[in-house]
């Protein structure tokens, strides 16, 4: 056994130190039990410079086409890079994909990417969803344009790349750089793996071992998929989404999937393609008594004349435990991820551009849009107390009013319609969010602005509002009194702007 | 010894000047027997479908020179790709430039990319292969690869939303766990026993290839606009690269002087 270890550490070392001389250990390097990476590091070997670039367009949404959908919109650190509580990921003007977004970690061993596999290099991805019509809806010559005209850009591609030039392979390598450091392997599991003084419980150690046995011949290794794409069973597939299929044309490829990693299934949720289940318990429940049998349907999953996987509620509850051990914390809240940690802030767009000077002459009108600010301030409140049941009803009261409005003016008509609609999506995401106050965060800060541009626009408050904006934690909000400091912490500065009556 | 370094230099690279020189080739697109004209003028397919042309634009790659004895000369290929686009003059004449001097038959090129390109790193696709540029409207991002051959247009016959018709043909095999159908295709296109004779830089012969459009439509396959308004991944798209492997015609050999304006003129592209 001691001598395995040593050899083990050995073969790792020698890993390690190719690899140090390419990209330098602090941005990235081999954990110790981890393959050797698939990424083709020789034709983009990572800088500071280059990740920090890279970061920056992370966060920047002026890579989409009305500068609102960052590629951290829709994949979130706390939330392993994927989003909090939504089934399928929406893009510009509130459209939804057909997929839920895929969490984002230790991109440097995947030789694919999405769900279908459509993308064979981490460095053309970004095309897809930057070009999507219900993503980012932008073309990549645009987004060129407008980083080469930004007062910030230009410095930031020279830092990384020697010169101010911004052509297509520097910011698709940029992006790629970030995405690379994106590495997940601190959680428990790696640590007992590592030998670094964690001890499995009795029930992890059984937990590990039924997962060898049920669920390792797909979910394999340390990264804890194959890489294969398959179809596990699922029921009420649809015509709008074949998977694989889509890209190859293959018949026997339908409705197959990738086959994702298991680790931080705690921050990751919802699961599978389509976001279709909110627990483990029903995936598990999925393996174990709901594959549906169809034509395309994987074999391992229809093994001598069973469908699924033999699981009882002690085995599911063991591997469960087990599962648990994969959530890297450390990689979740490391701030060297996150959009605080970027030297240069992105330049946030000032809000108050979008302003108008119009009037709500209509007695009725000016009332209602009155009982949305009540019930907005009712939202946050309860937001605020962490009460996600009554933030949803109150959201469900504010559309039922927002469905009263209209604006006859035809000067005016076009823009209320506009931000009535965006308000409306908001507080129907909040409503259906009632289970999950880190998705009703996650529409607020859109909520609160869209209803400043409004009640701002329109001179329509009853009572002196103050509309307050932290960049550093991404939050906007509207409140009544003067020093509110809402769920926001340690913010440096709080801009703030007083309506007065 | 510097000096005689120098000159050591220059007389290599003008031997070496001496023993190349340039061709053109020059696009002509037709349907058929007429020229080609962008949304203005009606044809029919073999089908028996009208239809009208608004974009029709292709990649050739990997250009080979055949001379008469068999034998080839391989252009180098990362100057080998070129993007042709009806709605963009200059881009339907090309040059490539040191060609060794000699007598060749015919000439072979892959319609599209290869598939090597469609699966090289970002820093292998400049200029007419930029996905941000030149080749926006010519890469699928969703699918990672390039778009082969494109012809778009309306007719009567579609049951697409407002009768147009879209033909997206692309496909290079897959790479690693994407497999995906092989629709490139290659195209020999023999001079009809001319020979086109490369001597030196001051006289640019120029070959004249026609790019027949409507074989997208007819051929081994008669498409019916009706059944197929839009063909992109499917499998239907290795019916239509089947069909348009044919396209490329002989036209004519000129010698033309170094003078890019005269030849313009006496190509009539004025």
């Amino acid at each position: 056994m001691r001598k395995e270890t040593k050899i083990f550490l050995l073969l790792s070392g020698v890993a390690f130190l190719s690899f140090k001389s390419i990209t330098g250990p602090e941005l990235f390097s081999v954990p110790t039990n981890f393959p050797r990476p698939t990424y083709h590091f020789d034709s983009n070997p990572l800088s500071r410079a280059g990740v920090e670039l890279g970061k920056t367009l992370f966060y920047d949404s002026i890579i989409s086409s009305d500068n609102t959908v960052s590629c951290g919109s829709c994949h979130q650190q706390s939330a392993g890079f994927t989003q909090h509580g939504h089934v399928l990921s929406h893009g510009v003007n509130d459209q939804l994909t057909k997929r839920n977004s895929m969490p984002l970690f230790n991109l440097a061993w995947s030789g694919s990417f999405g769900w279908d596999g459509g993308v064979h290099d981490l460095d053309f991805f970004a095309v897809s969803p930057i070009t999507n019509p219900v993503e980012m809806n932008e073309s990549l010559a645009n987004v060129l344009e407008k980083l080469r005209s930004s007062p910030q850009y230009p410095a930031l591609f020279k830092s990384a790349f020697g010169t101010e030039e911004i052509n297509t392979e520097r910011f698709l390598k940029a992006l790629s750089q970030f995405m690379l450091t994106m590495v997940s392997a601190n959680s428990r599991y790696d640590h007992y793996m590592r030998y670094e003084g964690i001890e499995f419980t009795k029930t992890e150690l059984e937990g590990m071992e039924l997962f060898k046995k049920k669920c390792a011949s797909c979910h394999s290794g340390e990264l804890f998929t194959d890489f294969s794409f398959r179809n596990n069973g699922l029921t009420h597939l649809t015509e709008n989404d074949f998977g694989q299929f889509e890209v190859n044309q293959n018949e026997n490829d339908k409705f197959k999937f990738k086959v994702p990693s298991l680790r931080n299934l705690s921050y990751t949720a919802p699961y599978m393609h389509d976001g279709r289940f909110t627990t483990l318990e029903e995936v598990l429940e999925h393996y174990d008594s709901k594959v549906e049998k169809t034509d395309f349907l994987d074999k391992a999953l229809n093994k001598d004349g069973r469908l699924g996987i033999a699981l009882t509620p002690d085995e599911k509850q063991k591997i469960m435990v087990f599962l648990k051990t994969l959530d890297d914390e450390d990689f979740v809240k490391n701030p060297i991820f996150s959009e605080g940690s970027l030297l240069n802030p992105i330049l946030a767009k000032n809000i108050n551009d979008d302003l108008m000077n119009f009037k709500i002459t209509d007695k009725t009108q000016r009332e209602l849009l009155n009982q949305c600010v009540e019930s907005y301030l009712k939202i946050k409140s309860a937001i605020q107390a962490n009460k996600s049941k009554v933030a949803g009803n109150e959201a469900k009261k504010l559309m039922k009013v927002l469905a009263k409005m209209n604006i006859q003016e035809v000067s005016q008509k076009e823009f209320f319609r506009k931000y009535q609609d965006k308000l409306f999506f908001d507080a129907e995401h909040i409503f259906e969010g009632e289970q999950s106050t880190d998705h009703q965060l996650d529409h607020f800060k859109d909520l609160s602005d869209h209803l400043y541009i409004l009640i701002a626009s329109f001179k329509a408050y009853e009572q002196t509002l103050y509309f307050n904006q932290c960049q550093e934690s991404a939050m906007d909000w509207l409140s009544d009194i003067p020093t509110d400091l809402f769920v926001v912490k340690n913010c440096k500065e709080i801009q703030t702007k007083i309506l007065t009556k | 010894m510097k000096k005689i370094i120098f000159i050591l230099l220059c007389a290599v690279s003008l031997a070496n000047a001496q023993k190349t020189g340039s061709i053109s080739i020059h696009f002509d697109h037709v349907i058929g027997n007429e020229p080609l004209v962008l949304n203005d003028k009606k044809y029919k397919n073999a089908d028996g479908d009208e239809f009208k042309v608004s974009l029709f634009q292709y990649f050739i790659s990997n250009i080979r020179l055949i001379r008469k004895d068999g034998s080839t000369y391989v252009m180098p290929q990362d100057q080998s790709y070129f993007l042709i686009r009806e709605s963009n003059k200059g881009s339907k004449t090309i040059t490539l430039a040191n060609i060794p001097k000699g007598k060749f038959t015919a000439i072979s090129f892959l319609i599209g990319i290869d598939s090597a390109r469609n699966a090289s790193e970002i820093g292998q696709r400049k200029g007419c292969l930029d996905v941000a540029g030149e080749a926006k409207d010519m890469y699928w991002a969703w699918n990672s690869g390039y778009i082969f051959v494109k012809m778009e247009g309306t007719s009567i016959q579609s049951t697409a939303k407002n009768n147009i018709f879209m033909y997206h043909i692309g496909l290079f095999g897959g790479i690693g766990n994407k497999k995906t159908l092989n629709n490139i295709r290659y195209a020999t296109i023999d001079f009809g026993g001319e020979t086109l004779r490369v001597k030196d830089n001051k006289f640019v012969p120029v070959i004249t290839i026609k790019t027949d459009a409507s074989r997208l439509l007819n051929g081994d396959t008669n498409v019916e606009i009706a059944k197929n308004p839009t063909v992109m991944g499917g499998p239907f798209s290795a019916k239509i690269a089947e069909n348009y492997k044919t396209m490329f015609s002989f036209a004519g050999l000129d010698k033309l002087t170094t003078d890019i304006d005269k030849n313009r003129k006496a190509l009539g592209m004025n």
